[in-house]
């Protein structure tokens, strides 16, 4: 009898979240629901079908000679509908260097800010309840996006970018429930120039259109609650034609993103990302060519 | 006549015994998701701390407390071992007659998998286990998935 209530008011004090652990994905650093570099077909949140759920998110990366602090949150609706949001901060102070090609008038301890707005919704299938079946989960997004360059505007016109871009894109996500292992594949409709902190597009002989980039997430489950996985995402390198055709060889050069990770969700509300991530050279003109690897450190609370 | 026919018997017997036996071992030994979670005796034992943990759940217990308990609890051993491959023939109802005239919805599903995950945690069955019943479970989310 005692044993009985027990149970009872531990049940009835845990909240009421529809969606199984760690389904849901975490957030990427545009916001959206997925891995950390790319966005999944995963409606994000805990919300279940005829639910509306909310989630935030806050996420610190470092590499050699740039840093990326980023917040965000979404709010999801049904298992169909996500809408996020992601301001960016991104720490360019050592494009300073960029004075001594041409008087751009950089200030020091310059930091480029975007701001994504984003839009999901998921079209067919279910990632983690279709086991009997190869048919992924789809979704088509977008990812709207503005980045405010300060003192690096002058760059970005130099360059001949825009300050704003959107992303569009179709992702599939399937969880082999059996074996433990999510897969992920998006195609991602881009002219962004690093995500978009280096703007949208390029003056000629740079690539002004957009390309179609595909990105790739696997994850595997270790136990109900860690995962490990790897992610990769290709990068259109617009800027690098512009760059030779000024006689600064590869100085605009733009390599694919890497991360390996590891996730952790103690429960449905929080979940903590530890990732190793290589983002290849970030304007290596004013790094001395280096790549830029370092650590990415992620949490998100869910309801 | 008697004395050929007995040891002949006794001979049939044996061997109708031996075949059967290694033809259950065999089952066994040939299906480790069956060996993991403790055969039939281990199905029985987690389907009955299911069953309490689904009445003792405040989001289930609405569902299942009107439920004839020896019947369930039946269904869902005879259900389990068989989508395991395990040697049990299921006699219940199709999923979608069984769950049509009831109001469940895609969290409903969602917290009975969550209950399942916490009896079987309780008996150690190992996550790559859990996930092979889970997998052979999961589809029938089509059919006990009720409102949309």
């Amino acid at each position: 009898m005692a044993l009985c209530s027990v149970l009872l008011s531990t049940t009835a004090a845990q909240a009421d979240t529809g969606k199984l652990l760690l389904t849901g994905g975490v957030s990427a650093i545009s916001g959206a629901a997925g891995g950390g570099l790319t966005p999944w077909a995963v409606i994000g949140t805990n919300a279940t079908r005829g639910e509306l759920g909310f989630s935030a998110f806050a996420t610190s990366a470092s590499t050699q000679d740039y840093g990326l602090n980023v917040v965000g949150a979404a709010l999801a609706y049904n298992e169909r509908f996500e809408v996020s949001v992601a301001r960016q901060d991104f720490d360019a102070g050592v494009a300073i260097a960029l004075n001594g090609i041409a008087p751009f008038g950089i200030t020091p301890g310059q930091h480029l800010l975007m701001d994504v707005l984003g839009l999901k919704v998921k079209l067919a299938g279910d990632a983690v309840l279709d086991s009997d079946t190869f048919m992924p989960q789809i979704a088509i997004g977008l990812e709207h996006k503005t980045v405010s360059p300060g003192s690096l505007g002058s760059v970005l016109n130099f360059l001949g970018t825009k300050t704003s871009g959107t992303d569009v894109y179709l992702s599939a996500t399937k969880l082999f429930l059996a074996q433990g292992l999510l897969v992920n594949g998006t195609l991602r409709y881009t002219n962004a120039n690093q995500n978009g902190l280096l703007g949208f597009g390029s003056a000629a002989p740079g690539k002004d259109g957009y390309s179609l980039m595909p990105e790739l997430s696997v994850a595997y489950l270790l136990n109900k609650n860690w995962a490990i996985g790897a992610e990769y995402r290709a990068k259109p390198n617009n800027l690098q034609a512009l760059g030779r055709a000024a006689g600064l060889g590869e100085a605009l050069s733009e390599d694919d993103w890497k991360d390996i990770f590891v996730a952790w969700a103690p429960n449905k509300n929080l979940s903590v990302t530890l990732a190793y991530v290589d983002l290849g050279r970030i304007v290596p003109g004013v790094t001395a060519g280096r790549s830029q690897t370092g650590y990415y450190l992620s949490a998100q609370m869910a309801f | 006549m008697f004395q050929k026919l007995l040891p002949s018997l006794s001979l049939a017997l044996i061997l109708t015994t031996t075949l059967t036996l290694s033809a259950t071992s065999a089952m066994a030994q040939s299906n480790p998701l069956f060996t993991a979670f403790g055969e039939k005796a281990g199905i029985m034992q987690l389907v009955e701390d299911f069953h309490l943990r689904l009445l003792a759940d405040a989001r289930m217990a609405p569902h299942f407390k009107p439920v004839n308990a020896k019947n369930i609890k039946e269904q869902l051993t005879d259900q389990f071992c068989a989508v395991m491959g395990g040697p049990c023939v299921y006699k219940g109802a199709d999923m979608k007659s069984a769950h049509s005239n009831l109001d469940i919805k895609k969290s409903d599903f969602n917290a009975l998998v969550e209950v399942l995950q916490a009896a079987m945690d309780a008996r150690g069955i190992p996550f790559s286990a859990q996930n092979q019943l889970l997998a052979k479970l999961a589809p029938m989310h089509r059919d006990v998935i009720t409102v949309d």
